[in-house]
């Protein structure tokens, strides 16, 4: 019973949390992407003479654009199939929402104790990014079309590799519960899988989270806004909105398979800051440091990369089960 | 993957610092014209005391910014910012130097009509002494005689000068008028009825 | 520096160029006008396009009121004799303005007679590709130099929605498979319509209409008159304002018998110069926008920033100079500043080098930009490439060589070189523009340092233009040659009675469809940008579709299975 009602408040506790480290990390994002660019971005502390016109601190900058879309008039196009495209937005953020249930965060569980929590968790993630897909698919334009087209066939890559290092873990820990996995202990062996199947899950983050050489579907000076073209207000402030779920949502995943003791307690919070920070920065500098692919070169550039490192992984994963 | 690094280390080695600068008229008095060079050319001044009212400026602006009036017993002299383009012609062109372009690049008001966006000079126009209807400025009239003065053959200067003074004052109508009676007129089927 | 005349040019051009001429008159400066009957002007062309391979400046026609209207063509000869430029020029009737099209013999008249045909009504007969340039495809057609004449009948043969479509598609395809780029699209930051037809990723034709700027500076100037034209000159363009000044200052200083300062000219060239280095950065930085690198734009325009902190502490702006006049400038380089000015300039060109050669050389870019967009040296020479999309074409012109502006650009003063390319892509004009900015650095720092050292004056009063006078000015601007043609008035001597500008982007662009057929959708904004192109001074349409060009066409179904195969692969 205790259990329960702790499950229950942490499930109410972590969907405030995960929008404010979703959107630290955004801002973390953008401001280090700033600072590699030689520019000021978001403020961490305002100029003295402007504060009492923007507040002290941007730090939340991103939730402010968020927020900002959600004041603003909702367009939706005549020729878009109506029901699918106001629909998707929503799905696409309730099915975010559901994965990070999903994923512990130090001290709380939630509900990644549940048996086969792993594959709930990777099978809600693609439904959130599916949802990006049939949302703009429905709207009736050709950028959009264009832009859904190019995630699809990114997805279908970079989920390749995520699916690939997911189950690597999976197999080398003998379990398919995200909590065993993550409460599970460290060894030499199991460290080396982290570094291989973290890389190809490393990968695989960049091409869901649209990052710099992998941001084809959102190439603005090719096809306009791609996917998101058509939407605007309150539909595309969700879509942002379940961008910031989704970062977290990856974040949170990577520390809780790959770095397994730090997402259990609560005393490894710090600890868990810090890879989260360092795994924002690294992102941001994939970000900054890389032009965008063409959809093709991307693709090649995942199977070149993604298929024989997953099957490095698995080949390590079961000499891991099959000698350890 | 080493070019990237390169480029990283280029990026981070000497440019930790972000090169974007602060509005220069930010609220601090430090920060304030900071990055604003000597030699902008910016709004365009004019002296008051120097101006003769000449239009000189009028006729040389390349953006027809300048627009001269008289209104009254005033003229004035007008640079309308919004179509001002900097251009500094009106400096060279000048007689008198009085228009000087400053550094100053403020021109943003909220309505067309605002005074900020023009720079108004208004010079008192000098009244005909005969009939009374204000015609130039009286530095125009006086800086035209010393000009006159400079550039004029010895030979015939004094009695130009005598004359310039006779109808000194006199707006262009009443001078055609009263010309007959001057030395240098040529009188040749002209005289001059009931004066 | 008095610009002096060859006393024999125009018997050169009698004797050894064409013969046959009515008349020959030559101008200041080694211009010479062949004048020669309406029907010899194809043949003029054949001869000087075929013969002697020299390069169409531009077309373009002047109205002579009740004389009739005046065709020029301008072709650049300065192969032959230095800085020779000949003028061949044709008096058509005003009633019957029928004069036979050269756009069949070389291509890259087709756009200037178009604008021809629209600004002043004039008929090139044979034309290949007769559509409006500037105005929207539905004018009524063609367009007369005033107004509409009474009971005009609107040319019905072609309905608007026909006109509209740029590859003489079944009005039901055209809508299903073309990607209008434009008129306003984040890629291409101005206003211009890129159709291109898509197969999956795949261009399979492409065309451009543009006509979304015209603002009419041409005839502004004839209006202001020579002096507050430089000003207008200046605006015809934001990023190359000093090529323009400089190539209508060059044109204007044409009309009479010019003298310059020596000091003057350095300052020319200096500013000149900047505006490359300052157009060239800016270039880079559009070109990692448009792949999609940040940084690489904020890389790039951070340098370029320090530039324009230069220019702006030289002329006192930062866009528009506002320094040109004719006979010299206006304002001076202090000693001070030039010296300043030159170890800012030398410690960026250091930078500039590491940098940009290192963007140059990033896998992805490369990836990018390698084999995208190819134009080979024929397509270049015929479709009138100018600047660094020709020299990237291994194409060795540069008019600051050929034919020099009004300024220091000797090389026996200033070492510099001419960049060519023979990568004949994207890629190779990266390389070209890069390399370019790192020469202008060094004239900049040669003509600074001159400027250090030396003191003297910058200007010298104009003499009046003479009635009726013709001249041609050209300058390399960032984006390619620039040409001014400017005819004084025969009755007021402040006035030009024609201002013709001939922009480089206006020949560049013309090419893009060119480049484009047969590049990814992805590469479509990067050929765009890859010529620099600059709208606010082109503005104007063209047809290439190499599946319908006499090889193979295509139905529809047979594309539908196409586009099939291409988006499985
Ligand atoms: S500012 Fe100078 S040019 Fe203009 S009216 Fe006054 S004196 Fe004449
Ligand atoms: S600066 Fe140029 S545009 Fe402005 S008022 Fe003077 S002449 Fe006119």
């Amino acid at each position: 019973m205790v259990d329960l009602i702790f499950t229950v408040i942490s499930l109410i506790v972590i969907v405030p949390l995960a929008l404010f480290l979703g959107v630290i990390y955004s801002y973390l994002l953008r401001k280090l992407s700033a600072r590699f660019q030689w520019r000021v971005g978001p403020m961490l502390r305002m100029y003295g003479d402007l504060k009492p016109l923007l507040g002290t601190t941007r730090l939340l900058q991103p939730l402010y654009d968020i927020l900002k879309l959600y004041g603003k008039e909702t367009i939706v196009p005549d020729v878009s199939r109506r029901r699918l495209f106001v629909y998707s937005p929503f799905l696409s953020l309730f099915f975010a929402v559901a994965a990070i249930f999903f994923i512990p965060f130090p001290g709380m569980p939630l509900l990644s104790g549940v048996p086969y929590s792993l594959i709930i968790a990777s099978y809600l993630l693609i439904a959130s990014i599916l949802f990006t897909i049939l949302g703009p698919v429905a709207s009736g334009s050709p950028w959009a079309a264009i832009g859904a087209r190019r995630e699809v066939e990114l997805f279908l890559v970079s989920e390749l590799g995520f699916v690939l290092s997911l189950f690597a873990v999976a197999i080398a820990r003998q379990s398919l519960v995200i909590w065993e996995i993550s409460s599970g202990g460290q060894s030499l062996y199991l460290a080396l899988l982290t570094v291989t199947a973290g890389a190809l899950m490393f990968v695989a983050m960049l091409g869901k989270l649209h990052i710099k050489p992998f941001d084809m579907p959102e190439a603005e000076a090719e096809i306009v806004a791609g996917p998101y073209t058509e939407y605007s207000g309150k539909l595309l402030g969700t879509y942002y909105l379940t961008k910031v779920f989704l970062l977290y949502g990856l974040v949170a995943l990577f520390i809780s398979l790959f770095l397994p003791p730090i997402a259990t307690d609560v005393l490894w919070l710090p600890l868990y800051i810090v890879a989260a920070v360092v795994l924002v920065f690294l992102l941001t500098s994939v970000q900054v440091l890389n032009p965008r692919y063409r959809i093709r070169n991307a693709i090649n550039w995942y199977l070149k990369v993604a298929i024989p490192l997953g099957v490095l992984n698995f080949i390590i994963a079961l000499a891991i089960w099959l000698v350890v | 993957m080493s070019t990237e690094i390169k480029i990283l280390k280029q990026v981070l080695s000497k440019y930790s610092k972000p090169m974007t600068l602060t509005y220069p008229s930010g609220v601090a008095p430090d920060r304030r014209y900071s990055q604003i060079p000597e030699g902008l050319r910016g709004i365009p001044e004019r002296d008051k005391d120097k101006c003769i009212g000449c239009r000189a400026c009028y006729f040389v602006c390349s953006g027809r910014a300048t627009s001269i009036y008289d209104k009254g017993e005033k003229r004035t002299v007008e640079i309308f910012l919004f179509r001002c383009t900097f251009c500094a012609h009106c400096q060279e062109a000048c007689p008198e130097e009085a228009i000087k372009m400053t550094n100053k690049f403020e021109i943003a008001v909220p309505n067309r009509e605002d005074p900020a966006a023009r720079v108004l000079t208004e010079l008192d126009l000098l009244k005909c002494k005969n009939c009374g209807t204000p015609y130039v400025t009286r530095k125009l009239v006086d800086r035209t005689y010393e000009r006159l003065m400079e550039k004029i053959d010895p030979i015939v200067k004094e009695t130009v000068s005598n004359d310039y003074k006779k109808l000194d004052g006199y707006c262009p109508d009443c001078r055609r008028a009263y010309g007959v009676d001057l030395d240098t007129h040529t009188k040749k089927y002209v005289w001059l009825e009931g004066v | 520096m008095k610009f002096e005349t060859a006393p024999d040019v125009a018997e050169y051009v009698k004797k050894e160029i064409y013969p046959d001429g009515l008349e020959y008159v030559p101008l200041r400066e080694n211009r010479v006008i062949v004048k020669v009957a309406p029907g010899d002007l194809t043949k003029v062309a054949e001869l000087f396009v075929k013969k002697f391979e020299a390069r169409l400046i531009h077309a373009t026609a002047v109205d002579l009121e009740l004389k009739g209207f005046e065709v020029l063509h301008i072709y650049d000869f300065s192969k032959f004799k230095d800085r020779l430029v000949v003028i061949v020029k044709a008096i058509v009737d005003k009633d019957s303005p029928e004069f036979p099209s050269i756009a069949n013999i070389t291509w890259q008249a087709t756009w200037a007679e178009r604008e021809m045909k629209e600004l002043l009504g004039v008929k090139p007969s044979g034309m290949p590709d007769p559509r409006h340039q500037f105005l929207p495809h539905e004018w009524p057609n063609p367009v007369e130099s005033g107004s509409i004449p009474e009971g005009y009948k609107f040319d019905g043969s072609t309905t608007a929605k026909e006109m509209y479509l740029p590859l003489r598609m079944p009005i039901e395809e055209a809508y299903q498979t073309l990607i209008p780029i434009g008129p306003y699209h984040p890629g291409v930051i101005e206003g211009q319509i890129v159709y291109v037809k898509v197969e999956g990723e795949q261009v399979v034709a492409a065309d451009i209409k543009t006509g979304f700027h015209h603002r009419g500076i041409m005839k502004l100037i004839e209006r202001r008159g020579y002096n507050k034209g430089a000003f207008l000159a200046e605006r015809v363009c934001g990023i190359c304002s000093a090529a323009h000044g400089l190539a209508y200052i060059t044109c204007t200083e044409n009309l009479y018998e010019s003298e310059v300062p020596e000091r003057a000219l350095y300052i020319r060239t200096l500013l000149a110069e900047l505006n490359r280095m300052h157009s060239h950065l800016l270039w880079v930085g559009v070109v990692a926008d448009v792949i999609g690198w940040k940084t690489g734009f904020m890389l790039t325009w951070g340098l370029r920033e320090r530039v324009m902190d230069i220019i702006e502490a030289i002329t006192g702006n930062r866009v528009n100079y506002g320094i040109w006049r004719m006979g010299g400038v206006s304002r001076d380089v202090p000693q001070e500043l030039a010296e300043k000015a030159k170890r800012t300039v030398d410690a960026l060109r250091e930078e500039c080098a590491k940098l940009l050669l290192l963007v140059a050389d990033h896998p992805v870019v490369k990836s990018r930009l390698i084999g995208v967009g190819p134009l080979t040296r024929a397509q270049a020479y015929d479709g009138g490439a100018v600047g660094p999309v020709a020299r990237a074409s291994d194409w060795k012109i540069d008019v600051r060589i050929d034919n020099p502006p009004h300024a220091i650009y000797d090389p026996k003063v200033i070492s510099w070189e001419v960049i060519t390319d023979d990568h004949c892509d994207t890629f190779g004009r990266t390389l070209v523009r890069v390399k370019e900015l790192l020469v202008s650095c060094s004239i900049v720092s040669q003509c600074l340092e001159y400027l250090a050292k030396t003191t003297g004056d910058i200007r010298i009063k104009p003499k009046t233009v003479p009635l009726g006078a013709e001249a041609v000015g050209l300058n390399e601007a960032p984006r390619g040659e620039l040409a001014y043609y400017i005819r004084a008035s025969d009755k007021d001597s402040s006035l030009p009675h024609t201002v013709r500008i001939r922009t480089p982007s206006y020949r560049n662009n013309a090419i893009i469809p060119l480049m484009l057929v047969g590049s990814n959708l992805a590469d479509v904004p990067v050929v765009m940008g890859s010529t620099d192109q600059c709208l606010a001074c082109t503005d104007r349409l063209e047809v290439i579709d190499n599946r319908d060009g006499g090889r193979k066409i295509l139905t529809w179904d047979q594309l539908v299975n196409l586009s099939r195969r291409a988006s499985r692969w």
